[in-house]
């Protein structure tokens, strides 16, 4: 099943007519990437386009369901699932999720928000969160390892997003990141999370619990 | 004052100047004198010059474009910023020359109203494209977010602006029909009548915009409840309840991306074909110069081939004979390596072989096949001659392994 070949020669190109950024798009979001409207490196916003158009969604889809992958739609945003696959490997997930409430809660606690669209540098928010005893705690308490100063910690953590497509480094020289919109995943998950009301006897409570926000 | 310019030398000029106004246009309010002057495209007696013409402005040592060069090009490339009040603008000079038509019934009025019936068309067309553009690149690109909900604000305003023009001109086509009617003007009928069906469909996009205002609104709205709630996980989690007081787990066990199930990405093997083809020639030099694989990155078209090939063929025979060499020592056990070398009888066909070319074939035997050989860590010494001085080398004693070995195969073929 695995070793499939990713030209889009074959029997089903011959039928159906594939965007010619086919095998881009296959690339791109094989390697578990989110493919963003709002994104610019190797014509990312392009290819979001192709995949938009529903004639193109549909034969996409249906090409990449025989190798049993599933683009899945979000807002502004596509991510490639596999079908009839068990989600696997619990313990690391919660790890990296764990680590995604902490940063972007940092994100969320910073005087200018760090949301969809935001551009940003590094040194910028190193700064702030020198400059604020609460945020420098956060900062610091993020689970990284190689980084000593607050300002390599944060290029840590935009290195993070980047690898996993939430961020894009829009320019090199100057170092401004910008967030993409496969940042709204994040936010959905972080908004499907229920927190259950302290009623005395914690942790048992079912799904069903009242939830504050 | 700047120098009065006519059209024919103002496109000149900008012709003259294309990449630094083209420049100046996509870096708007941003360059510096220095900066500018830093270009190639430009010299200083060129920026003198479109300066004088007022083509070019500088303030506190930024330069900018003439703001009407800039307005035109805007307009022209339906970007920049929504601004409604032409509309209204010519819907009054329209009004205006109706008025004065229904007085004088002359046709130079009636040239102005359908002048201003066509601009009145187009312009709002124009609106709504830019307001469309700038609400999705405000929504996108706009960072700080209370500015974007401002901004996003705003346009709601315009857009209710444009509504209310679009209502006016309805009622001036309207209130004129029966004007309109006696002019008999074919002409006339036509654009009315394309503005009419032109008004219906503005007010749908209109419409349209709305509801991605107000999606985008909500979004951000969205956006900040989220941010409220990740703090309050943040504290859960901090409080170590995390796993016990929500249903984290639950929602990340159901998480789906590849990226996130350590899915790896599909691997394909290269087909041999490929390999024998010019790209894929140029791949295996890739590979080879990542891997430091020199003997694949020497590998290539062979070059012509040499007058004295034959005395070059005695050295490839001898190099041939290094594995057979390497076997008969391996296969011994008398000498250690370096002895055999020296002592070696080799066949007549390749030569003499000199003291010094054994010396080297040492090395690069104990370099290509170290790991057939047991390296004692001692000295062996050897005693020679050169020009009737005594002299003595100093060698690593090397045995052959003791261990059955396999035998290395590589280098069948120089």
């Amino acid at each position: 099943m695995e070793n499939t070949n990713n030209n889009t020669g074959g029997n089903i190109s011959t039928n159906v007519k594939l965007p010619k950024q086919t095998h881009d798009i296959f690339a791109i979001m094989a390697r578990g990437h989110f493919i963003s409207s709002n994104g610019t490196k190797d014509g990312m916003n392009r290819l979001y386009d192709v995949i938009n158009n529903p004639e193109n969604f549909d034969n996409l889809q249906a090409y990449f369901n025989v190798i049993r992958y599933n683009i899945e739609r979000g807002n502004n945003f596509f991510y490639f699932a596999k079908i009839d696959e068990a989600n696997s490997l619990i313990e690391k997930k919660l790890e990296s999720f764990e680590k995604y409430i902490d940063i972007i809660d940092l994100f969320a606690s910073m005087d200018n928000k760090i949301t969809i669209g935001s551009r940003f540098r590094p040194s910028e928010i190193a700064e702030e969160c020198n400059a604020n005893v609460r945020l420098k705690q956060k900062l610091q308490k993020i689970p990284l390892y190689r980084s000593e100063t607050l300002s390599n910690k944060v290029r840590e953590i935009c290195d993070l997003m980047t690898r996993d497509s939430f961020l894009e480094r829009e320019d090199e020289e100057s170092e401004t990141y910008k967030v993409l919109d496969s940042y709204t995943y994040l936010m959905d998950i972080v908004n499907s999370i229920a927190i259950y009301e302290d009623t005395g006897n914690s942790g048992t409570e079912p799904a069903g619990g009242i939830i504050y926000n | 004052m700047g120098l009065q310019l006519n059209v024919k030398e103002l496109l000149t000029q900008l012709y003259y100047n294309r990449n630094v106004i083209e420049y100046l246009f996509g870096n708007r309010d941003s360059i510096t004198v220095t900066e500018l002057l830093s270009r190639d495209d430009i010299t200083p007696e060129q920026y003198q010059k479109l300066i004088s013409y007022e083509v070019l402005y500088e303030y506190q040592n930024i330069v900018s474009v003439n703001d009407s060069v800039i307005a035109m090009f805007e307009d022209f490339m339906e970007i920049g910023e929504v601004t409604p009040g032409f509309i209204s603008d010519y819907l009054n000079e329209l009004n205006r020359h109706i008025k004065y038509y229904s007085e004088g019934k002359e046709n130079r009025f009636l040239r102005s109203i359908k002048k201003y019936l066509k601009r009145i068309n187009t312009a709002i067309t124009r609106e709504i494209i830019k307001l469309q553009k700038n609400v999705d690149d405000t929504y996108k690109n706009e960072s700080n977010y209370r500015i974007k909900l401002q901004k996003l604000d705003d346009y709601r305003t315009k857009r209710d602006t444009i509504i209310e023009f679009i209502r006016k001109a309805e009622d001036v086509i309207e209130e004129t029909r029966l004007l309109f009617n006696i002019t008999n003007d074919l002409e006339l009928y036509s654009i009315v009548a394309s503005l009419k069906s032109g008004l219906i469909e503005n007010l749908d996009f209109l419409i349209e915009i709305q509801t991605d205002i107000t999606d985008y609104i909500n979004k951000i709205q969205f956006q900040l409840d989220v941010y409220k709630k990740v703090q309050q996980l943040k504290e859960v989690k901090d409080r170590g309840e995390l796993h016990y007081r929500t249903n984290f787990r639950e929602v990340v066990q159901l998480i789906n991306p590849i990226g996130f199930n350590n899915h790896k990405t599909p691997r394909t093997k290269i087909p041999i074909d490929f390999l024998y083809t010019d790209d894929g020639y140029m791949l295996c030099g890739r590979v080879a110069e990542k891997y430091k694989i020199t003997r694949l990155m020497a590998r290539r078209m062979a070059d012509k081939m040499a007058g004295n090939f034959k005395d070059v063929q005695i050295e490839n025979s001898l190099r041939l004979d290094v594995s057979a060499l390497v076997d008969k020592f391996l296969s011994q056990q008398k000498h250690n390596l370096f002895e055999f070398l020296v002592a070696y009888k080799f066949p007549k066909a390749v030569g003499t072989i000199t003291f010094e070319e054994r010396i080297t074939l040492f090395v690069e035997i104990v370099l290509e096949y170290e790991k057939n050989f047991e390296f004692k860590y001692r000295l062996g010494y050897h005693d020679y001659e050169v020009n009737e001085i005594k002299k003595r080398l100093g060698y690593t004693i090397i045995l052959p392994k003791k261990e059955p070995k396999k035998k290395e195969t590589k280098k069948a073929t120089a």
